[in-house]
């Protein structure tokens, strides 16, 4: 990166010494060396607090964790061993995602294709907009129960909104001039929408359905948090009720990669799907 | 008796900016082109060019005044007339052959004849190799190549740039200009050029139409440029007519 | 299209939106009024609007006025938030610019980025019990994550030329990093103000939810406790409406120390 270069400058003055003290402090300053020793660092902070008590019985060893999960990857927890409670979470996101998607995008697009519809939804989409998806959940129990439903129905409330918000976006703001281009060789208004509108609305659209994902995966742990009998969620929060810190960190390792995992596999699909995206780095 | 292939009459243009700013762009211009001219607007920065180009090609409606092609009034933006961007405008995520193939397409022109006859121009313009490469592979004047075979493509009856090498460098701009003197010899067809730069002006036009400096867009006057092609911009005869529109026009160099 | 900016909007255009919100609300009174969906389900505005009104002053059935539960609400994002800006811009800054930083925090800082903030509550709760404390952490936790992301872009997007400019002045790191890269780094940080605000007040409602005594979230659970769907509404409501004025709050702020810089 060009800020590095500018840095640089700066340690080629400095290598004029030589020995074995200003090699040891170079290595220091390299990056890999101090990621290395962070994490080594970490580790050890981490076992010394967990053996030595230093926060009671607060902290389990890193070696426990993982342990835990080996336990909890064969062993059911209220029915089912861990792969199945993660795809129990991870079967309530792809539905209410998909949904979010099928009903938001198409929704984004008519809000910005048509002025009526847009002055009939958008303010009261900006109503609902403020309120956070998770505070929905008491009103979703009331009416659906603890089961699947209710958190389909919150996933579906968070994550619709990327999708309508990049939509609508998408297409409000394709460079004007594109529609200049094709009506001069010709085209109608209904290759105007076809041949222009869509694909220069693409790769907003499918950022949104990006930052939905993301959103819906937060949204069902939320619900599950709340009210469920499986899931990442559950797994967490029962970790906390019987008071096993190695359960709940075990969880929070395995969303944690769970939505590492989601964002990765997104970003490669717009890399197969929109491959004239320049990267911006 | 060479036909008149595009006529303004009397074209004036009012701009309505927030709602009640009146922006007086263009007044009066009246001018003629021959079928097969190459007929170069000259004008500085805001000057209405770009705006009177956009008024022949129909994306604009003139506030009083009109244009005809062909004897025929322009109501609208129409495959008739080919227009080359400034910004090149293409589409990010259509290859090289697929921006050019576009206007055959929409005419519905089956899939291999169209791509036969976009593959034509492709050549013409000296892109062939780099059919499938997308836009933001390509440096600038690959992109304006690319404006100008997209137009071609079409079949148009006018070609109408819009100062399409003010992005480019000073090398790749002569090299464009020589391209363009190159593709127009082979294809003929009747063009209006709208540029800045005196030399350019000079180097490509049958008659170079000046614009007055500053707003509202009058002509000011017109030359012609009895130089034989190709030219040469270090040129006497050619440095003499540049002296000569210097003076009378005040642009800066 | 560009012709169409110049149109002028229908006047029929212009009061639809207001059509349209007053229809909700009626829509919804009807809803329920003309029993289409159960009162037990789903309560009126107008009986919304009359709890508010009798919550301003009385305690009952959840043990604290309203103002009690938008306080504590309150407190809590905001010292969980200012603390995650105090912690996280510091930080996000020093590791764009010094290896040392980056190098050292990296690796932790990417462990914790993947981790959605509503996950940290039960640690929290296990390690901090259900008062203010707790909050606190998990709010910080949730906010401090976009204000080091945002702060490290920031700083890493200085003006490669201005830095070496310096250099030939014979500036130092320290000099360079206070003098030229924290005030480039700027926009993008005060970007940070309004993502990370969002985050903490999402983070909060949810950990109100699971595990509180006062509070907006608090509300939400009692009233479907209590079978009072007027309540659940009302905490909705509150949740919203604090959270859009709190984002107004930060938004002028942000203008007013913005004032002079180009955006």
């Amino acid at each position: 990166m060009a800020i590095e270069v500018a840095k640089g400058t700066q340690q080629d003055l400095e290598e004029n010494h030589s020995g074995i003290g200003v090699f040891l402090l170079h290595c220091l300053k390299n990056r890999f060396v101090l990621y290395t020793l962070s994490i080594i660092g970490f580790l050890l902070i981490w076992y010394a607090i967990a053996v030595l008590r230093i926060l009671g019985n607060f902290m389990p060893r890193p070696l426990e964790v993982v342990n835990q999960l080996g336990i909890m990857m064969v062993d059911p927890l209220a029915g089912r061993t861990l792969p199945l409670h993660l795809w129990a979470s991870l079967q309530r996101v792809f539905i209410g995602f998909l949904l979010s998607v099928l009903i938001g995008v198409p929704l984004g697009l008519l809000m910005a294709l048509s002025r009526p519809i847009n002055s009939i939804v958008k303010p009261v989409f900006d109503l609902f907009k403020p309120m956070p998806p998770i505070s929905w959940i008491s009103l979703a129990i009331l009416w659906f129960g603890i089961g699947e439903t209710s958190k389909v129905f919150i996933i579906i409330i968070g994550a619709i909104v990327p999708c309508v918000i990049n939509s609508f976006n998408g297409i409000r703001l394709v460079d004007p001039e594109l529609y200049d281009v094709i009506r001069m060789l010709g085209g109608n208004r209904r290759q105007e929408i076809w041949e222009v509108t869509f694909p220069a609305a693409f790769p907003a659209i499918f950022a949104g359905i990006q930052i939905s994902l993301s959103v819906a995966w937060t949204c069902v742990l939320a619900a599950e948090l709340v009210g469920a009998r499986e899931g990442m969620g559950f797994i967490i929060i029962l970790g906390m009720n019987l008071s096993r810190p190695a359960m709940i960190i075990g969880g929070m390792v395995v969303i944690a990669l769970t939505a590492w995992v989601l964002s990765l596999s997104v970003g490669q699909l717009e890399k197969w799907v929109c491959p004239w995206k320049r990267e911006i780095h | 008796m060479t036909k008149r292939k595009i006529v303004c009459e009397g074209i004036s243009k009012i701009f309505m900016q927030k709602g009640t700013q009146r922006v007086h762009v263009l007044d009066t211009i009246g001018l003629a082109v021959d079928e097969n001219e190459l007929v170069v607007i000259l004008g500085p920065g805001q000057s209405g060019k770009t705006t009177l180009l956009r008024i022949i090609a129909g994306l604009e409606t003139p506030s009083t005044g009109r244009v005809l092609l062909d004897g025929k009034e322009v109501t609208g933006p129409g495959p008739d007339r080919g227009l080359v961007f400034q910004r090149y405008t293409l589409f990010p995520w259509e290859t090289v052959m697929g921006n050019v193939v576009l206007g055959p397409k929409l005419r519905n022109m089956p899939k291999k004849a169209r791509r036969e006859l976009a593959a034509y121009y492709i050549n013409l313009v000296g892109l062939e190799g780099f059919e499938n490469a997308y836009p933001h592979q390509l440096s600038g004047g690959m992109k304006q190549r690319v404006g100008i075979a997209r137009a071609y493509a079409n079949n148009p009856q006018v070609m109408l740039l819009d100062e399409p090498f003010g992005q480019l460098d000073a090398q790749t701009r002569y090299y464009m200009e020589k391209e363009t003197i190159r593709i127009w010899e082979t294809e003929k067809r009747t063009v209006l050029f709208v540029t800045n730069n005196i030399d350019e002006a000079i180097y490509l036009g049958d008659r170079i139409i000046t614009l007055e400096g500053k707003l509202p867009g009058r002509v000011k006057s017109t030359y012609t440029v009895n130089l034989p092609r190709p030219r040469e911009h270090t040129d006497a005869a050619f440095l003499e007519l540049r002296q000569k529109i210097t003076e009378e026009t005040q642009l800066l160099l | 299209m560009a012709e169409v900016l110049r149109k002028n909007v229908s006047p029929f255009l212009k009061i639809l939106p207001y059509l349209s919100i007053a229809s909700f609300f009626v829509g919804w009174q009807l809803l329920v009024d003309l029993d289409i969906v159960p009162n037990v389900l789903l309560a009126t505005p107008t009986q919304v609007l009359r709890l508010f009104i009798d919550k301003l002053t009385n305690e009952n059935p959840d043990g604290a006025v309203l103002l009690v539960h938008v306080w504590t609400s309150l407190q809590e994002a905001l010292l969980g938030y200012i603390l995650a800006l105090a912690v996280g811009i510091p930080l996000g800054l020093l590791m764009g610019w010094f290896v040392v930083a980056e190098g050292l925090a990296r690796p932790l800082f990417e462990m914790i980025r993947p981790i959605p903030p509503v996950a940290w509550i039960p640690l929290a709760i296990f390690w901090f019990g259900i008062g203010l404390s707790g909050k606190v952490f998990i709010i910080w936790a949730s906010g401090i994550v976009p204000c080091v992301i945002n702060s490290f872009v920031g700083v890493r997007m200085t003006n490669p030329t201005l830095i070496q400019m310096a250099r030939t002045y014979g500036a130092s790191d320290w000099q360079i990093f206070r003098q030229i890269c924290i005030p480039s780094a700027l926009p993008m940080v005060f970007g940070a103000l309004q993502i990370a605000l969002a985050a903490s007040w999402t983070t909060l409602v949810a950990a109100e939810l699971i595990a509180a005594d006062t509070g907006l979230g608090f509300l939400i659970t009692m009233g479907r406790r209590l079978l009072m769907p007027d309540m659940i509404v009302l905490g909705m409501l509150l949740v919203g409406l604090t959270g859009f004025a709190i984002g107004i709050l930060i938004d002028r702020v942000e203008r007013r120390l913005l004032a002079g810089i180009r955006r």
